[in-house]
C-alpha cells in the first residue's frame, strides 16, 4: 500500500501527512531535512520505564518520547517528540530525563535551537512524583537555556493536545505553533467537570472543548503565535518561521507579557464563553470561528489575533 | 340476554370524553398533561411510552411519573426502549409493575439491579420484531404515549426523520379500541407530511423542549484502531468478496464503521465497487457518506435516523427514503423485516462468544436488551428468494443436499479483536448470559446471536468460516483458532487448527494475501468527524459531542 509513495518528493509526503495521526518518530523524520535526524538514547538502548512493571503495564523502548539531533533548512536543531499513543504520551521519569538532558545540552551549546513536538495528557500517574520532579526540572532547563540565547519552540498538533505538565512546559517556552486538533491547557476537560461539575464543562461535549483550549483559540489568544494546517510541512514551516520570530529573551519580555496577560483578564474576564471572547476580540460572526477553513482562519488571526512573542 | 360485543370501544369513548374536558380539540397544555394522563389511564393498563433507541416521549415519560398513585398504578409498560432514567423510576415509584421491553442501553445496569432487587416484574426482554409482533396478539397497548416534531390543529402527525417505532405502535393501539396520545414540538397550520393520520391520534400535548434523540449511530474515525482496520480488510477479502455481497446489514462497532471507511479505499483497489455493499438496511451512518459520496451504495432502509444527518439525507434522495416533503421517513418494524428478509449478511461485534459460537452482549450486571441484532443475525427460515451469498452459504453447509431442495443460508458474522475494550478477552468458556439467567431465574439465558446462526467469525487472527465445519468439535476448534491468545486460543488443538486451515475453514491474512502492516489508518477514507463533514459537502452537521474544532 505504500509503494506511491517512494515516488514523492519529501516535502510533498510531509505536506500529505496529517500530524494529528503521525507518530512521534514519523513527524520527526518528515519535520526534518531527509535523513538528517539522529537520535539520543534510542530504542536500542532500552531506557525503559523502571516503574511500569510494578503496575503489570507494558513499557516502551522509548518511554514514549524519542530525543536527537536534525537539521532544519540546513540548520541543526535539537528535537524531542512525545508519542501520544504510549500512555497518553504521559511524563514519566525516564521520559522527562530524556527531555531534561537534551534542554541541558542546548543551553551549554547555547546556539541550536529546541524544537519540542509536545503530545501529552501531563504526568504519568503511575510514576506521579518522579514525573511532577521531571515537569519542574524541564520548566527550569527551558528558562535556564532560554536565558543563555536558545530558542526553545513548542508545536503542538497531536492526539492527547499538550496537558497539564505540558502545558506548564509550553508556557515557558519562546513560542508556540498551533493546529486545530490541537489543544493547550493544564487542567484537561475531565478534570475540570470532576472537580467542579458537568455546568462548569461539560467535557463530553468535544466542541465546547476546542473552543475552550484547542488550537484556534490560543492562537486567537495570542498563547500561540503561528497556527499550522495539519500536516507534517505546515509545521516544519511554522518551526521556521517562529525561529525567526522569536526575539531576545529577558525581563522586559517578560515585564510586558504580564502586562500583556494582566490586560486580557482585566478585559477579558467577564466573558463566559470563547465565542464571547471573540466577539469582545472584534472578531464578526464569531461563532463561525469553529468552521473556517485553516487559509481564512490564518487570514483572521492574522488581522486580529493577539500575538505575544512569547508563549503563553 | 343483553350481549355486549363493543365494550372496549365504549371504553375507550368514556376515556377519552374524561380527557376532553382539559383540550381544546385534542389539543392539552402541557402543564395539564399529568392531569390529562390521570384522566385516561387506568390501573393496570398495558401502556406504550414510546422509548425507541433514539427517540424519547420525554415530556410524556415526566408527566406519567408524576401521577396520583391512587388513582394509577401497576400500569404494565411494554415499549422498545427503557432509554430514560424516568423509564425506571415509574417501577421505583409503583405507578408501573410489570415490563415487557426490547433494548435498554444506558439503563442496561440499573434496570439489572431493579430485576435483582425485585421492583420490575419482567415479562421478557425481546427483539423489535417480537414485541412489535406480540403488539397485535398479546401485548396490545391500552394507551400510547408517543412523539412527535409537529401536529396540525386536527391531529396529523409529522414525525420527522426519526419515525422509528410510531406506526407499529399506533397501528396497534389506535385500531384495538386504545388511546393515542403525542407529544409534538410544535403545532402548524400544515404539517410538511403526514405519518400518522389525525384519526389515530386521539390528544396533542405541545411540548416546550423538543423530544430528545440520541445520536446512537455516529463513530467517530479517529477512535478506530489498526487492529479494527485489520478485521475490517479481512472481512472485506474474506467474506464480502468471495459471497459476493451486496444486500446486507451492519452494527454499530468500531469495526464495521471501519468497513465503511474501507469500502471507497482497499475495497476500489480490489475492484468490488459495484459487487458489494450496494444496498443496506441500516440508519443513516455518518461513516458510511465516503463510500455513498463514491457511487458504491445503491439503495439504504432505515430504521430511524441520525442527528445531523438530515440536510444529507435530503440531497441524497436517491439513495435513502424520503417523504413528499424531501425528509427521511425511517420505520423500525419495515426496516428490520427487511433486515430478517431481504439481506444476505449481517455483521456486527458483540462482547463475549462462547465455544459454540452463542454471542452475548450481556454481562453480570449488565442487561443491555436486544433490540435488532437478533433479527439481522439470524437464519431466516421463512425466506424463499434465492440470491447468490444466499445459495453458497446454503451449499457450503450442505454439499451434499440436492440443490433445488437445499435452503441456504444468511451470513451471520461476528467480528471483533480477540481482546476488546479494557483488554477483555472477547472469546469465554461460559458467557456471563447464564450467570445472570441464574442469578435472575430467568427460563431463557439472554443470547444475542445463537451459534447455530452464527456462520463466520473474524478476528485479528483471521476468518474462520462454521459453514464448514461439520462437527461440533471442528465448530470449537475453528472457534479457538481464531481465538488469539485469549484462553481460548491458547488451548487449541494446533494440529486440528492447521488441518482446519488447510481446507479453507480458517484463513489467515496472508492465506487472504493481506499484510497485517498494511492495516494503516491512512486507509481509511475519513479519519475524522471533520473528514466525513468534508466528504457530505458540508451537509453532515455533526452533534457537538463529536465536533474536535
Amino acid at each position: 500500500m505504500s509503494a506511491p509513495l517512494k515516488d514523492i518528493t519529501p516535502a510533498e509526503r510531509a505536506r500529505s501527512t496529517s500530524f494529528y495521526e503521525a507518530s512521534a518518530r514519523t513527524r520527526l523524520e518528515l519535520l526534518l531535512d531527509a535523513g538528517s535526524f539522529v537520535e539520543f538514547i534510542g530504542p536500542e538502548q532500552r531506557e525503559v520505564s523502571p516503574h511500569l512493571k510494578i503496575f503489570d503495564l507494558p513499557e516502551q523502548f522509548d518511554d514514549g518520547i524519542v530525543v536527537g539531533r536534525g537539521r532544519l533548512d540546513g540548520s541543526p536543531v535539537f528535537v524531542a517528540a512525545q508519542e501520544g499513543r504510549f500512555m497518553g504520551g504521559a511524563f514519566g521519569e525516564v521520559h522527562g530525563a530524556k527531555l531534561t538532558g537534551l534542554i541541558r545540552a542546548a543551553r551549554q551549546i547555547g546556539s541550536i535551537p529546541v524544537l519540542i513536538l509536545f503530545d501529552t495528557g501531563g504526568v504519568r500517574l503511575q510514576e506521579a512524583n518522579a514525573g511532577e520532579l521531571a515537569i519542574a526540572e524541564i520548566m527550569r532547563a527551558v528558562m535556564e537555556a532560554r536565558s543563555a540565547g536558545v530558542k526553545v519552540i513548542g508545536l503542538i498538533g497531536g492526539r492527547s493536545g499538550c496537558y497539564g505538565g505540558g502545558g506548564l512546559i509550553a508556557g515557558c517556552c519562546s513560542a508556540l505553533a498551533v493546529s486545530e486538533p490541537g489543544r493547550i491547557a493544564v487542567s484537561g476537560p475531565e478534570v475540570i467537570e470532576t472537580n467542579r461539575g458537568v455546568e462548569e464543562f461539560d467535557s463530553r461535549d468535544r466542541a465546547l472543548v476546542w473552543r475552550t483550549m484547542g488550537g484556534k483559540h490560543r492562537r486567537l489568544l495570542g498563547a500561540a503565535d503561528v497556527f499550522a494546517d495539519d500536516n507534517v510541512q505546515d509545521f516544519r514551516e511554522a518551526a521556521l518561521e517562529l525561529l525567526e520570530l522569536v526575539g531576545p529573551f529577558g525581563l522586559d519580555a517578560l515585564k510586558a507579557e504580564q502586562e500583556r496577560l494582566a490586560d486580557r483578564l482585566r478585559r477579558l474576564s467577564a466573558c463566559s464563553d470563547a465565542v464571547d471572547i471573540w466577539t469582545a476580540e472584534g472578531i464578526a460572526h464569531a461563532e463561525t470561528v469553529p468552521e473556517l477553513p485553516a487559509d481564512q482562519f490564518i487570514a483572521l488571526a492574522d488581522r486580529t489575533g493577539r500575538t505575544s512573542r512569547d508563549a503563553r | 340476554m343483553n350481549t355486549s360485543w363493543q365494550n372496549n370501544r365504549a371504553a375507550r369513548d368514556a376515556r377519552i370524553a374524561a380527557g376532553a374536558g382539559l383540550a381544546r380539540g385534542k389539543v392539552v397544555e402541557a402543564h395539564d398533561a399529568t392531569r390529562l394522563l390521570e384522566a385516561v389511564v387506568r390501573p393496570g393498563d398495558r401502556v406504550c411510552l414510546e422509548g425507541d433507541n433514539q427517540k424519547q416521549a420525554d415530556l410524556l415519560s415526566r408527566a406519567l411519573l408524576a401521577v396520583d398513585l391512587s388513582r394509577i398504578s401497576d400500569l404494565h409498560m411494554v415499549q422498545s426502549g427503557v432509554v430514560l432514567p424516568e423509564h425506571l423510576d415509574l417501577f421505583d415509584r409503583g405507578v408501573a409493575k410489570r415490563l415487557d421491553y426490547a433494548y435498554s442501553g444506558p439503563q442496561s445496569a440499573r434496570i439489572a439491579r431493579m430485576l435483582f432487587g425485585g421492583k420490575i416484574e419482567l415479562g421478557a426482554v425481546h427483539t423489535y420484531l417480537e414485541l412489535f409482533a406480540r403488539y397485535f396478539i398479546d401485548l396490545t397497548p391500552q394507551v400510547a404515549l408517543i412523539a412527535a416534531v409537529s401536529a396540525d390543529r386536527e391531529g396529523n402527525l409529522y414525525t420527522g426523520p426519526n419515525t422509528e417505532d410510531t406506526p407499529t405502535v399506533v397501528e396497534a393501539t389506535a385500531f384495538k379500541d386504545g388511546i393515542v396520545i403525542a407529544q409534538v414540538n410544535e403545532i402548524v397550520e400544515t404539517v410538511p407530511r403526514v405519518d400518522i393520520p389525525a384519526d389515530r391520534v386521539h390528544f396533542i400535548v405541545k411540548s416546550d423542549t423538543p423530544f430528545f434523540v440520541e445520536p446512537l449511530f455516529t463513530r467517530d474515525p479517529a477512535a478506530i484502531t489498526e487492529g479494527q482496520i485489520l478485521t475490517a480488510m479481512l472481512a472485506i477479502k474474506g467474506i464480502y468478496a468471495p459471497y459476493g455481497v451486496q444486500r446486507l446489514n451492519h452494527g454499530i462497532g468500531f469495526s464495521t464503521a471501519a468497513i465503511e471507511l474501507l469500502l471507497p479505499t482497499f475495497g476500489e483497489r480490489l475492484g468490488l465497487k459495484g459487487r458489494i455493499a450496494t444496498h443496506f438496511a441500516l440508519n443513516p451512518h455518518p461513516a458510511l457518506i465516503p463510500a455513498i459520496e463514491s457511487g458504491w451504495v445503491r439503495q439504504i432502509h432505515s430504521f430511524g435516523s441520525e442527528v445531523g444527518m438530515d440536510d444529507y439525507i435530503r440531497a441524497r434522495s436517491d439513495v435513502y427514503f424520503t417523504g413528499p416533503d424531501g425528509s427521511l421517513r425511517s420505520n423500525r418494524a419495515f426496516c428490520q423485516t427487511a433486515g430478517l428478509y431481504a439481506c444476505d449478511m449481517f455483521i456486527g461485534s458483540t462482547l463475549q462468544i462462547d465455544l459454540q459460537g452463542n454471542s452475548s452482549t450481556v454481562t453480570t450486571s449488565r442487561i443491555a436488551g436486544f433490540g435488532g441484532a437478533p433479527n439481522m443475525g439470524a437464519d431466516a427460515r421463512g425466506r424463499r428468494h434465492p440470491s447468490e451469498p444466499w445459495l453458497k452459504a446454503g451449499a457450503e453447509a450442505d454439499p451434499d443436499g440436492a440443490a433445488l431442495m437445499r435452503r441456504g443460508r444468511k451470513l451471520v458474522v461476528q467480528i471483533g479483536e480477540t481482546f476488546g475494550d479494557k483488554n477483555v478477552p472477547l472469546f469465554v468458556e461460559r458467557l456471563d448470559a447464564l450467570e445472570l439467567a441464574e442469578k435472575l431465574n430467568l427460563e431463557l439465558a439472554p443470547i444475542m446471536i445463537y451459534g447455530d446462526d452464527v456462520t463466520h467469525i473474524v478476528t485479528e487472527e483471521g476468518v474462520a468460516n462454521l459453514l464448514l465445519c461439520r462437527t461440533a468439535q471442528e465448530r470449537e476448534q475453528a472457534i479457538r483458532g481464531v481465538a488469539g491468545y485469549t484462553d481460548i486460543g491458547r488451548r487449541r488443538d494446533h494440529g486440528m487448527v492447521a488441518h482446519l486451515r488447510a481446507r479453507g475453514v480458517i484463513r489467515r491474512p496472508e492465506d487472504l494475501g493481506i499484510n497485517p502492516l498494511d492495516a494503516d489508518r491512512s486507509l481509511l477514507a475519513a479519519r475524522s468527524i471533520k473528514d466525513l463533514v468534508r466528504w457530505s459537502g458540508g451537509l453532515y452537521a455533526p452533534p457537538s459531542k463529536f465536533r474536535n474544532w
